[in-house]
């Protein structure tokens, strides 16, 4: 397992557009990924989302400079936390 | 108990009805959920996967299309609704509930997305929060997709139902035609949408773009009040019993009037209207005949073709047409050729009443046009059979459709199948092109239909269904009335037949001023047949001449309408 934290990068945050890039992004991997909001004390939804549910993403409403952990678990862990976690901060 | 609360809106259909709401979710989908035996999970669940995959498709086309046309940037939006599509937290979690719930597909979708909405709705993010739309869209087209599979039944339907919705397509009320069925409420619409002429033809009381009912729940006790205009909602005791009372009346009143319309449409002044009835399918035809008509001036094919979802083959349809001409005992029927593309389900956004509608249709599938026009001929000698094409507005249309009527004679001939060889063939007059050039098309055909509803559409430039516009719609408009002062005078000396089938010869002051105009053969829907009877035999046509020769020196549609009325209900 190998787990980074990250702050959101993008102008927009994880919106449709990112969100959709994400999942695109996270399924050339086999490994599972998830993602959480770490500083969402008052997050009106669920912290924790699947990299491959869009649905999941854009529900954690991790607007610009959110702080997100990224946790993958796998074979491809390595490489997947890393490319998620350059696209995000991206 | 709730208050009885009147919701206003316009009436789209006449009669009262007394019954509990059923809900539509939405456009599409009447929501009628139910259970299912164990036996029937697996199927349900294929059934959702199936609709889910044919989704897919349609948005992969239409994402291919959006890059053609528009580069890759804009085809983004589509890959979030396909990505839906794949979301476990979706698609898996609406087969679990099948499978854990034994619920049918329609109802585990709404229950899910139910639960996505209201996490949506909790986000702090305005621009996250519309993003709720791209997963309506998503769950509205699964639910289409799977309407076409299996489509609501009226048998699901509890007695003295009101169906209520934003939308209701024509097809859905079809669908769920049934005694069960006693009234329609909408929360958008007009009466001239096709859904109203449905409700109408099928007699059921509608009211129509009353925004107020989206507070209507399921199960919510109603009267539609197709008089006033309004839907009372938990009306009190005092109401239901005045209500009842009238409906009792209401009742009475309709028998007295079928026994005057046996009576021939003659004119005061002795002049002989052809009064011939519009028809959407066949159950109508008894009814009709029943009724006293002549004929029928409009038979709508489009409904009894694409019922259930899926094509009908020859025989079945070589059946459905012997038996219509064999229910009007005589009567000849005027099939009207498959009209598509009116208020029909459409997903690209585009206006399709500037589309490929009607003969334009025919022409793209000829293999569908000759199926239905090969039955309309091997149906021929169960009775008087006419064929009218709609939607022409070229003379190349036209030229293309006779060669096509040709191979399907010819096609028959080889199979050595009976037909009538002599079937009229007529031109609906309902595209300005065709109410300029009917002249040009009369040595071309048998008979001529005009049709007002699109005419005027057309004329006036008022898309039919858009709430915004609908108000100027009108038939009194000098342009309109120049338009038919036109077709009756290039038509005139061909001598070729012409009747008038649209919403205005339904309505008694317009019908007059048709009548006035020269127009001597009228067709109706059932519900209007009494009404226009009455009028005709009320009025005379030295009368109405002269007043449409006065209106169309008129100015304004408002003046023209006042006119009108003064005149009609004077006599």
């Amino acid at each position: 397992m190998k787990e980074r934290e990250i702050v959101v990068g993008h102008r927009l945050g994880l919106h449709a557009r990112a969100a959709a890039k994400l999942v695109q992004l996270s399924s050339q991997f086999q490994c599972s990924i998830v993602l959480f909001r770490t500083d969402a004390a008052r997050a009106p939804n669920p912290t924790e989302a699947d990299a491959r549910s869009i649905l999941s993403i854009l529900l954690l409403s991790a607007g610009y400079g959110s702080k997100l952990a990224v946790r993958a678990d796998g074979v491809d862990e390595e490489e997947a936390v890393n490319r998620i976690c350059e696209y995000l901060t991206g | 108990m709730a208050e009885e609360r009147i919701i206003h809106g316009v009436v789209a259909s006449v009669g009262t009805a007394i019954g509990k709401a059923i809900r539509t979710f939405d456009a599409l989908f009447v929501s009628l959920n139910f259970k299912l035996r164990p036996d029937q999970v697996r199927k349900e669940v294929e059934r959702f996967r199936a609709s889910v995959e044919k989704s897919r498709e349609q948005l992969k086309r239409m994402q291919a299309e959006l890059k053609r046309k528009s580069g890759p940037e804009s085809s983004f939006l589509i890959d979030a609704h396909l990505l839906v599509l794949q979301d476990r937290l979706f698609v898996d979690r609406i087969i679990e509930k099948i499978e854990s719930d034994y619920i049918n597909a329609e109802w585990a979708i709404q229950q899910v997305s139910d639960d996505l909405f209201q996490a949506y709705d909790r986000l702090n993010d305005e621009y996250l929060r519309e993003r709720r739309g791209d997963l309506d869209d998503i769950v509205r087209r699964l639910l289409h997709n799977l309407q076409s599979k299996a489509l609501p039944s009226f048998k699901k339907l509890s007695y003295d139902s009101i169906l209520v919705g934003k939308v209701v397509l024509p097809s859905t009320l079809f669908e769920l035609r049934s005694q069960r069925l006693v009234g329609l409420a909408t929360e958008t619409g007009s009466p001239l949408s096709h859904t109203a002429i449905m409700a109408r033809s099928l007699e059921i009381p509608a009211i129509m773009g009353a925004p107020e009912l989206a507070e209507v729940a399921s199960g919510d006790l109603l009267i539609v009040d197709g008089e006033r205009g309004v839907v009372i909602c938990s009306p009190s005791d005092e109401t239901l019993a005045a209500y009842k009372g009238r409906d009792r009346d209401g009742k009475k009143g309709k028998r007295k009037a079928s026994a005057a319309v046996s009576s021939p449409s003659i004119t005061e002044d002795q002049v002989q209207i052809s009064l011939a009835a519009n028809i959407n399918f066949s159950e109508e035809v008894l009814s009709a005949v029943a009724h006293g008509c002549e004929s029928i001036g409009l038979y709508r094919t489009e409904f009894d073709f694409f019922r259930e979802g899926k094509q009908p083959d020859e025989e079945s349809l070589v059946a459905d047409y012997s038996l219509v001409l064999k229910a009007a005992k005589g009567a000849p029927v005027t099939f009207r050729t498959i009209d598509v593309g009116i208020d029909q389900r459409t997903w690209d956004g585009m206006n399709p009443n500037l589309g490929v509608r009607g003969l334009r249709f025919c022409l793209e599938n000829t293999d569908v046009f000759k199926k239905q026009l090969r039955s309309l001929y091997r149906a021929s000698v169960s009775g008087p059979t006419r064929i009218l094409l709609p939607f022409v507005s070229t003379l190349d249309d036209l030229d293309a459709a006779r060669h096509i009527l040709e191979e399907v004679r010819g096609e028959l001939d080889l199979r050595r199948q009976p037909y009538d060889p002599n079937i009229p063939i007529g031109v609906m007059i309902e595209t300005p092109a065709a109410a300029q050039t009917c002249d040009l098309m009369a040595s071309l055909v048998d008979f001529f239909c005009l049709g007002t509803n699109d005419l005027i559409q057309y004329y006036l430039v008022i898309d039919r269904s858009d709430q915004s516009v609908v108000h100027l719609y009108n038939p009194f408009h000098p342009a309109i009335l120049r338009c038919l002062h036109q077709v009756y005078t290039l038509l005139r000396p061909t001598g070729k037949p012409i009747t008038v089938c649209g919403e205005m010869a339904a309505d008694p002051p317009s019908a007059a001023v048709l009548l006035g105009l020269g127009f001597t053969s009228l067709s109706v829907s059932l519900t209007a047949y009494p009404r226009i009877k009455r009028m005709i035999q009320a009025v005379s046509i030295g009368q109405l001449r002269e007043l449409a020769g006065q209106i169309l020196k008129m100015q304004k549609p408002k003046e023209v309408e006042q006119k009108v009325r003064a005149t009609v209900y004077r006599t």
